[in-house]
């Protein structure tokens, strides 16, 4: 079995270079059927990852520790999801991954776009081979998942604080987001190569960007959520270079996304939007050197691991390629128009794409800081949340206001008339919003304050949008108010998907400011009848409980919760050990409170045997917006992405019946 | 070319000014921390970040008098005495690789409350307590 | 018994990879067809200005540009449309 996943990898290999070789030659040299059958091989390049995967699937399933890859990481009373998820929780399964969610996003990407653009695929279709080819030839050369042994009587198990839904979600959701990246830079790669200077490729991997981009932000909530829930340390970002290693691809993406705003509205930005498309992939490919290559003191990495090198001279080759390349086509791709006024709707997505990519770059050097003064003065020097926070604060709080302005402010250029106009009302619901937040105490944090102002204008700006927007649309077509509402989203999906993505950065803003400004924190070592108080509330610690499952013995403390008074349930933190992987989890309490979205978190850090307990506890106002920022962001990318039927006629319009000979 | 002033370049440019002023401001004034081996400890001061082997046995109580144990090179013979009081990942044994924060005081080193992290060499995500 | 499902699907793939050109051994024209530069980058401008135009009207409509300003900016907007039609036809 394990000779067919070797065998699938080589073939693998094998098509995805003559992708390369063919492909680069058919489309330099203008030729049909070898660019089809270029196409052809990234197409069956996806069924030999297709079948490697389902070797390695049916090894896991079928517990077949000949498989050394199966013996490390999972065990035979481990249930049968987390078993499956074993897939990608190991170095050369979850490159595995990364070339099956590639090949299958090469192929839809190939196919969608095969009739309208052929051109473009022809040269986008070498630049995905290329990135297949890599993979493929570490999985085949360096790093085989398909390692077999001697089969032991059982695995080694999974760590237990992997066991829950979120770890089956996290990667793939990620992995989808990371590869995603790489269609829209094949194409702008494809367009470069071509010497095409028009926005096909723009339009056709539009969708791709957002998608991958959506995929990065869920799969990051997600791995938030995990971290709060599941390790428990009262925190859920805690800047960790791999948790940096997803947010860094996403605010380029995230800046890309707006500044293609521009170019298609005015022609202009497009050096620095191949720029961004270029810097996006080059951080999906470091992120994922970076959680798999230990390179860098994190608790995600694994120690020094034979691919590091390997992925840092893939990511130097891109990097230098692709801007040689860019370089080389400068000339073609001068902007036809300039920029008008510093007070214009494109000028904020200038300062929106500056912010978001100094955040980014910020980041970044935050990460690769201790392996610089490593080289550079000889002892690594890391920086920790401190730094992260300050730019966050930083960059991140024009930001929020930018998300508020953009949208008041015109095209090319914005009178004073009317820019007193649109100010007006989220200017006045914003401070009416201050006055009210400073009466009810939270000028305790002058940076909250300012912060909770501006969320306040934002969403204020956000609703005018709607409400103007469907007024207009009334009396343009005299609908009622919801058939105006519903016709207008439809219409402008783009731009109203983009306001209620906009509301969710504002619901994750207010979240995150509460629970990171206004929270509240004590700890107490309690004997049985003791109380403790944090913030509002009173804890009294009553029993200590045990209990044995299946694989782990329990241990509860049971604590009462009260606020003003009023009694407000129990609450069981504790912790579980488990005597096969012999090891301790901490089971964190969590009580969330649904009318106010604050969090009381309750962590048993030590029981003593005298039947005292060390408590930790938190209280984190407004959290759980985070959670629903999640979904909202989900909603609003939903509509954003949702098919439009017009313009795809018009789109096809466009491409179709223009065909010459050259 | 035209001769009217573009904007967007005097945008740009002031806007990269600014930023690197933040930063310059910022590396200033706050800095990180040396990230060094129990070996590489001796007569340092200040707030550095420890990284190494945890040696059995460990005595003590992190939530009382202090956790103490002895931290190892990882892949060296250089160690120095530790004592914590805070916060213990779950996964913090004998052992285990840790990384801890603080500074040495007659030539014991003393860690900050909560920056005890631990990791865990061969498997996925470890826990940790920040 | 993986040899051989190795070598079948070792040589599906290679017919799957061969199957343009055994689809049409000797072709017409086998040349890899591109649309007119030109004109696409007209169509582009066309759908720029048409979409200028719309969103003005717009952003008059819900009182982010005055009346003044309207007027002022259709017009040039206005006739560039009309310019990248003509040029289209």
């Amino acid at each position: 079995m394990a000779d067919l996943g070797r065998a699938a990898l080589v073939l693998c290999l094998g098509l995805s270079l003559y992708a390369v070789v063919a492909g680069a030659y058919a489309a330099h040299s203008r030729k049909r059927r070898l660019a089809a059958s270029a196409a052809n091989a990234l197409l069956a390049s996806f069924g030999a990852a297709a079948v490697a995967s389902a070797v390695l699937f049916s090894a896991l399933w079928r517990h077949d520790f000949s498989f050394a890859y199966v013996a490390d990481s999972t065990s035979l009373d481990l249930p049968l999801g987390y078993t499956l998820s074993a897939f990608w929780g190991g170095q050369e399964g979850s490159l595995l991954l990364w070339l099956l969610v590639l090949t299958g996003y090469s192929a839809a990407a190939v196919l969608l776009n095969r009739r309208r653009t052929r051109d473009l695929v022809a040269w986008a279709v070498p630049v995905l081979g290329v990135v297949a080819v890599f993979f493929s030839f570490l999985l085949v050369a360096v790093a085989s998942p398909f390692v077999t042994q001697a089969a032991p009587l059982d695995g080694q198990g999974l760590n237990p604080s992997l066991q829950n839904p979120y770890m089956l979600a996290h990667p793939p959701l990620l992995y989808l987001g990371y590869v995603g990246l790489t269609v829209p830079f094949a194409f702008a790669m494809g367009a470069l190569l071509s010497r095409r200077t028009d926005e096909r490729w723009l339009v056709a991997t539009r969708r791709w960007t957002l998608t991958a981009w959506t995929f990065l932000g869920v799969g990051q909530l997600l791995g938030a959520h995990w971290a709060y829930v599941e390790v428990g340390w009262g925190g859920y970002y805690a800047w960790d270079p791999v948790e940096n290693a997803a947010l860094m691809p996403w605010l380029a993406a995230t800046a890309f996304l707006h500044s293609v705003m521009v170019q298609e509205k005015k022609g202009m930005l497009r050096v620095w939007n191949v720029l961004l498309v270029i810097l996006a992939f080059c951080l999906s490919l470091f992120g994922t050197f970076l959680t798999r290559s230990g390179i860098l003191n994190s608790i995600h990495s694994f120690t020094e691991s034979s691919i590091g090198p390997w992925f840092l001279g893939f990511i130097a080759l891109v990097t230098f390629g692709s801007l040689a390349l860019l370089f080389l086509r400068l000339p073609l791709l001068r902007a036809r128009t300039r920029l008008e006024s510093a007070i214009s709707r494109e000028a904020t997505f200038l300062y929106n794409n500056l912010l978001l990519v100094a955040l980014c770059l910020t980041i970044f050097w935050g990460v690769v800081f201790p392996i610089v003064s490593e080289v550079v003065r000889g002892e690594a020097v890391t920086v920790g949340p401190p730094y992260y926070n300050f730019f966050l604060k930083v960059f991140g709080l024009p930001l929020l206001l930018l998300m508020g302005i953009g949208p008041l402010i015109a095209w090319r250029r914005a009178s004073l008339a009317g820019l007193r106009r649109t100010f007006a009302w989220p200017l006045g619901a914003a401070l009416l919003a201050g006055v009210v937040l400073l009466a009810l105490g939270a000028g305790s944090s002058p940076v909250g304050l300012v912060g909770y102002t501006f969320c306040a204008f934002v969403l204020a700006s956000i609703l005018g949008e709607f409400f103007v927007g469907t007024r207009a649309r009334r009396s343009l077509s005299r609908e009622s108010w919801p058939a105006a509402f519903s016709s207008l989203v439809a219409r402008n999906r783009r731009r109203y998907g983009g306001y209620v993505v906009h509301a969710a950065i504002v619901l994750l803003a207010i979240g995150v400011i509460g629970s990171s400004v206004y929270d509240s924190t004590a700890e107490a070592k309690l004997g049985p009848g003791q109380t403790m108080n944090v913030g509002n509330y009173a804890l009294t610690y009553t029993d200590l409980q045990e209990r044995e499952t299946a694989n782990a013995r329990e241990v509860r403390a049971e604590v009462a919760v009260s606020r003003d008074g009023r009694a407000l349930g129990i609450v069981r933190p504790g912790k579980n050990s488990y005597p096969v992987e012999d090891q301790v989890s901490n089971e964190m309490a969590i009580r969330s409170d649904l009318v106010t979205g604050e969090d009381l978190l309750l962590i048993a850090e030590q029981v003593n045997p005298d039947g005292t307990v060390h408590f930790r506890a938190l209280v984190l106002p407004l959290v759980n917006l985070i959670w629903l920022a999640g979904a909202v962001f989900l909603a609003g990318a939903l509509v954003t992405l949702w098919p439009d039927a017009r313009e795809q006629r018009r789109l096809a319009l466009r491409a179709e019946g223009r065909l010459v000979d050259a | 070319m035209s001769r009217r002033s573009n904007p967007a370049r005097l945008v740009i440019a002031l806007s990269v000014a600014a930023i690197l002023a933040v930063f310059l401001l910022y590396t200033s004034v706050a800095g990180g921390t040396p990230s060094l081996k129990p070996s590489e400890l001796q007569g340092r001061t200040g707030i550095v970040t420890l990284a190494g082997l945890v040696i059995a046995p460990v005595r003590g109580d992190a939530h009382g008098s202090g956790l103490r144990f002895e931290l190892r090179d990882i892949g060296g013979s250089g160690s120095v005495p530790v004592r914590y009081r805070g916060s213990v990942p779950d996964l913090f044994r004998a052992g285990r690789h840790i990384t801890l924060t603080g500074e040495l005081r007659n030539g014991v080193f003393v860690g900050k409350p909560g920056t005890l992290v631990t990791k865990c060499p061969s498997k996925y995500t470890a826990k940790k307590q920040t | 018994m993986t040899l051989a499902v190795a070598a079948v699907l070792a040589m599906l793939a290679v017919l799957f990879v061969a199957a343009p050109f055994l689809r049409e051994p000797a072709p017409a024209r086998d040349v890899l067809d591109e649309p007119d530069a030109g004109r696409l980058e007209l169509a582009e401008e066309r759908d720029r200005a048409l979409a200028a135009l719309k969103e003005l009207e717009f952003d008059h409509r819900t009182g982010k540009i005055g009346d003044e300003d309207y007027r002022e900016l259709v017009g040039p907007l206005r006739s560039r449309a009309a310019e990248v039609l003509r040029a289209l036809d």
